[in-house]
């Protein structure tokens, strides 16, 4: 198994809001969505997660709204607002412009 | 809409909520990870410390999460605050407004409050001084409150168990000798424990010690600050100098701090060994020698009746054990908390002070609400703009109260200021009504007040202009103020509230003043110009018996004598002057005291001949005193006739007896004179005139002189007299008795002036609102008045229109204003003289300069309307 990669703060939001352009989804599904989709490469550490989605919510980028999980508890599902959805267009073409060039450098 | 921003405050102010929500999402984390464990083959316990292991430390994460709330409030704060400075140096005739109208209200409120800090909340300055109260005996059937000590009274009470220590005092003028000139001083003596028991630490040197208060102990003395500052210019190198007075050498041993001036303003202090008079054998040891106050500490685990009680034992024992020196009645000994003592006069105006200056906020607020409603206005389209960049509407209310705050701070902060400015005005003025004003300071209470009425008025007024802005935002793109309907009744309803405090403000204003002015007006029943007053106070040592009554009659010669003066007397007192008349009971000849009748008493004034001519005091009936009177055996007095309206009614005082020492000697009445107020305020009492030489020797006189020539020349005059008599000798304290006259109503005008300033205040900010809204209610109308002067409606019509419109607002106003008056002024009865609190005249002329100062703050829109170009405002339709 390939050694884990934390992820970068700024990075970690990209990925969150990627991740809900799905659709609503609480905290441990976000995680689990991240590690899933990397194969798990990329780990998504609690302490930094729950923090960037309070951040996120607080900047308006993401709202939460009190729900019922598949197993039917209660969880706190997160979506895009506008802005959020906005923020997550800007920030991709941001993210493909830096890792193009990083792989023309690297590969030059 | 309205929920999210709900949510948002709860956020912002409930932070118990948000935590529960964060354990639960938290935990639901973690049941998740557990619930994958077992479902990869643990046992429950297993995967639930597996998830708890691999989640890690919860309360960092929790932490962390604190902390996104919090950065992100102060980083949306700092925002608001950076864009509200901009936005408020935009408007600077806007701004300078609304800091300038707080500032006039945080000021006075801050400045009031301090007083009332200094004065009612703070502790006394002394050790402990709730344990502190002035005990006084009565004698409650006889209505007498305050029956001075003895010395060897304060002996027995200082064996109660209630009182762990008892002071005496007295106060005495002495001259005081070794200075450029010889000085009178103002002397407080007291037992050895005065300092000790009120818990006053000199500033330098020492205070007494018991051994200062022996019999034969060398004189020592602790000099006030004040007049410690006034004489001797604050120089601590006065400790240890020598100065004589009452013919032998006092050492100053020490100087007071600041304190209340309590007992009274003083110049020194001195053991009672020290004091010729009190340490006599007579006063020592005799029973019926009263002189002294007394101030004492009660017990710890001893409440105040309780010690009343116990007292009340004390003096019962007194009066069985010395029949012939105390009352045959009851006596009690009462107890005043020195606190009450020191401000109890103080309370009621400091108290309508600060509920005066508390209205004036109160319009201060509805005012700058106003202001920031018509703001909005203008901002509309700033607004509107912002919501349609995706700014939510809470963070446009936001932004408003952030600007609400900042012009909140800035006019709190510019209050303080005009607080701190005005505090010494105030201060002098409560110093009239209580010893503890100077103690009035700018201190950490005062700021936090101030902090605390600076946050409740910017938050006031930065939400009645919030509530006033519409739901929908977006829509105002479209229709940017049209309807406002909701918007004006909040304008309104501010405007009314306004008339009607400032109403109020103005009725409590308008009865102080006619009170005032009903003082001024007042015939006090003697002559109040071309009057000069002093005070000679003899010094005890050198002059006595004979030798007192000689000294006076070659002074009064000597005045008589001077070029200028018309006519000059001497008098105990003298009317309006603060030393109190002496009050004590007398019977009639041929009237004994039915059983259980209490005798009368009456005010005794000591006068040689020329007093009543001087001081221009008419006689009604017989005559006054001669240079014989009181010569001898045969003893005369003049009475008031205040005094024959309540004793001889129907039949003539002349000639008949009165005693003042139960009989053992009768004085004749010789005449009735008309009545002469002692105190402005209060009617005059029964009064009895006794002649200077009939009454024995009196050390301490005031003098009048009635004379044209300008006052300072006359003093001079008087002094020169003085040194060719007796050159160690002080005359001092000159006034006009005009002076004296405006020295008495000093207070009452200052209390009214003070409320006529904050009630001022009001009626200009609020007319100035009132323009505000009724020129605003105009522009919303431009296009009607234009509309209904083309279909021919004259000018005139289109003003009356508009001053109806503001008119209606007063009327309104006015009948809150009223009712609230009519339940609110008996508050002040306390300050008001001859004047009901629901005087119609003042409620009429109040109402009449409200509706006049209203029609013309409305004439200035109104004028506008009329001159409204009728094809203009139609051709913008």
């Amino acid at each position: 198994m390939p050694p884990k990669s934390d992820i970068l703060q700024g990075t970690l939001d990209l990925l969150i809001l990627r991740t809900l352009q799905r659709g609503p989804m609480h905290g441990w599904g976000i995680s689990q969505r991240i590690q899933q989709l990397s194969e798990d490469v990329l780990q998504v550490n609690q302490g930094s997660l729950y923090p960037a989605l309070h951040r996120l919510e607080q900047q308006g980028l993401v709202e939460a709204e009190w729900g019922s999980s598949e197993n039917n508890r209660q969880a706190k599902f997160y979506q895009l607002t506008r802005d959020g959805r906005k923020h997550l267009a800007d920030e991709t073409r941001n993210w493909e412009r830096i890792s193009t060039a990083v792989a023309r450098v690297i590969a030059g | 809409m309205l929920r999210r921003w709900r949510a948002r405050l709860t956020s912002l102010f409930r932070r118990g909520r948000l935590e529960r929500e964060l354990d639960a999402e938290l935990q639901f984390h973690i049941d998740m990870l557990a619930a994958q464990n077992v479902s990869q083959g643990m046992t429950p316990d297993e995967a639930r410390r597996a998830a708890l292991r691999a989640f890690g430390a919860v309360d960092m994460v929790k932490t962390d999460v604190r902390d996104a709330w919090m950065s992100r409030f102060f980083e949306v704060f700092a925002q608001d605050v950076r864009y509200g400075v901009r936005s408020l140096r935009r408007t600077p005739g806007f701004t300078l407004a609304v800091v300038g109208t707080m500032a006039l209200g945080i000021g006075a409120n801050s400045a009031v409050f301090s007083v009332v800090n200094g004065v009612l909340l703070r502790q006394l300055p002394y050790a402990d001084g709730d344990r502190l109260a002035v005990m006084r005996q009565a004698r409650p059937f006889a209505g007498i409150r305050d029956i001075s000590f003895s010395a060897l009274d304060i002996a027995d009470y200082r064996r109660s168990r209630s009182l762990s220590d008892v002071v005496e005092y007295h106060n005495m003028w002495f001259i005081l000798l070794g200075r450029n000139e010889p000085e009178r001083v103002s002397t407080e003596v007291v037992s050895a424990n005065f300092f000790d028991v009120l818990g006053i630490r000199p500033l330098y040197g020492r205070t007494f010690v018991a051994s200062d208060d022996r019999p034969g102990a060398p004189a020592v003395l602790v000099l006030s600050h004040a007049y410690w500052q006034r004489s001797f210019g604050g120089d601590p190198t006065v400790v240890g100098r020598v100065f004589r007075m009452n013919d032998r050498p006092h050492t100053v041993i020490g100087v007071m701090p600041p304190m209340p001036d309590y007992p009274q303003a003083v110049d020194v202090y001195m053991p009672t060994a020290a004091c010729p008079f009190r340490s006599s054998p007579h006063m020592a040891n005799d029973r019926a020698m009263r002189m002294s106050g007394a101030i004492v500490r009660v017990r710890n685990d001893v409440d105040l009746r309780k010690a009343e009680a116990d007292l009340a034992l004390t003096a019962g024992s007194l009066v069985s054990a010395y029949p012939t020196k105390y009352p045959t009645d009851t006596m009690e000994t009462r107890l005043t908390p020195l606190k009450d003592e020191l401000t109890a006069r103080a309370r009621p105006t400091l108290l309508i002070l600060l509920a005066t200056t508390t209205f004036v906020l109160l319009i201060v607020c509805a005012s700058i609400a106003n202001l920031l409603v018509a703001r909005i206005v203008g901002r509309e389209r700033e607004f509107a703009l912002r919501a349609a960049l995706g700014a939510g509407r809470a963070r446009l209310i936001r932004q408003m109260l952030t600007e609400s705050l900042l012009l909140a701070a800035a006019g709190g902060a510019a209050g303080l200021a005009l607080a701190d400015v005005s505090l010494d005005g105030l201060v002098s003025f409560a110093g009239r009504l209580t010893p503890r004003a100077a103690e009035a300071t700018i201190d950490v209470r005062v700021l936090l007040f101030t902090l605390g009425l600076t946050i409740f008025t910017g938050l006031t007024f930065g939400i009645i202009p919030a509530l006033g802005t519409r739901r929908d935002t977006a829509s105002s793109l479209k229709d940017a103020g049209r309807s406002t309907e909701r918007r004006h009744f909040v304008r309104s309803s501010l405007i009314v509230a306004q008339v009607a405090i400032s109403f109020m403000l103005l009725i409590a204003a308008g009865l102080t003043l006619r009170s005032v002015f009903k003082l001024q007006e007042l015939d006090p029943g003697f002559r109040v110009d071309n009057i000069l007053t002093m005070r000679v106070a003899l010094n005890f040592t050198k002059y006595q018996d004979a030798k007192i009554g000689q000294f006076w009659r070659t002074f009064e010669h000597g005045l008589v004598a001077l070029p200028g003066v018309i006519d000059a007397a001497g008098g105990g007192t003298f009317p309006l002057n603060s030393t109190k008349l002496f009050n004590t009971t007398f019977v009639r000849e041929n009237h004994p005291l039915a059983p259980g009748e209490i005798a009368p008493r009456v005010d005794v004034h000591v006068a040689t001949p020329g007093y009543f001519r001087t001081i221009g005091q008419p006689l009604v009936e017989g005559r006054t005193f001669t240079d014989t009177d009181g010569v001898g055996d045969r003893e005369v007095v003049v009475i008031n006739q205040s005094m024959k309206r309540h004793f001889w009614p129907d039949v003539d005082p002349l000639g008949r007896r009165i005693s003042g020492d139960d009989g053992k000697t009768w004085a004749t009445i010789i005449g009735v004179v008309q009545d002469a107020r002692q105190q402005l305020a209060t009617a005059p009492a029964d009064q009895v005139y006794v002649p200077l030489a009939e009454n024995g020797p009196m050390l301490t006189m005031n003098w009048l002189v009635h004379t044209n020539l300008p006052p300072p020349v006359m003093e001079r005059q008087i002094k020169a007299l003085m040194r060719t008599i007796d050159p160690d000798q002080p005359v001092d304290e000159f006034r006009t008795m005009d002076e004296v006259r405006g020295e008495s109503l000093q207070a009452p005008r200052t209390a009214a002036t003070l409320l006529g300033i904050f009630a001022l205040l009001a009626l200009i900010i609020t007319a100035a609102g009132l323009a505000g809204v009724i020129a605003y209610w105009v522009n919303q109308r431009t296009q009607e008045f234009g509309v209904r002067m083309a279909l021919g409606a004259p000018r005139t019509g289109v003003v009356s229109l508009v001053l109806r419109q503001g008119v209606q607002f007063v009327v309104i106003g006015l009948a809150i204003g009223l009712a609230g008056a009519l339940v609110l002024t008996r508050w002040i009865a306390s300050l008001l003289f001859e004047v009901q609190p629901t005087d119609a005249l003042t409620f009429l002329g109040v109402s009449a300069v409200m509706l006049t100062v209203a029609v013309l703050a409305c004439l200035i829109p109104a004028r506008r309307a009329a001159a409204v170009d009728p094809i203009v405002a139609l051709r913008a339709l």
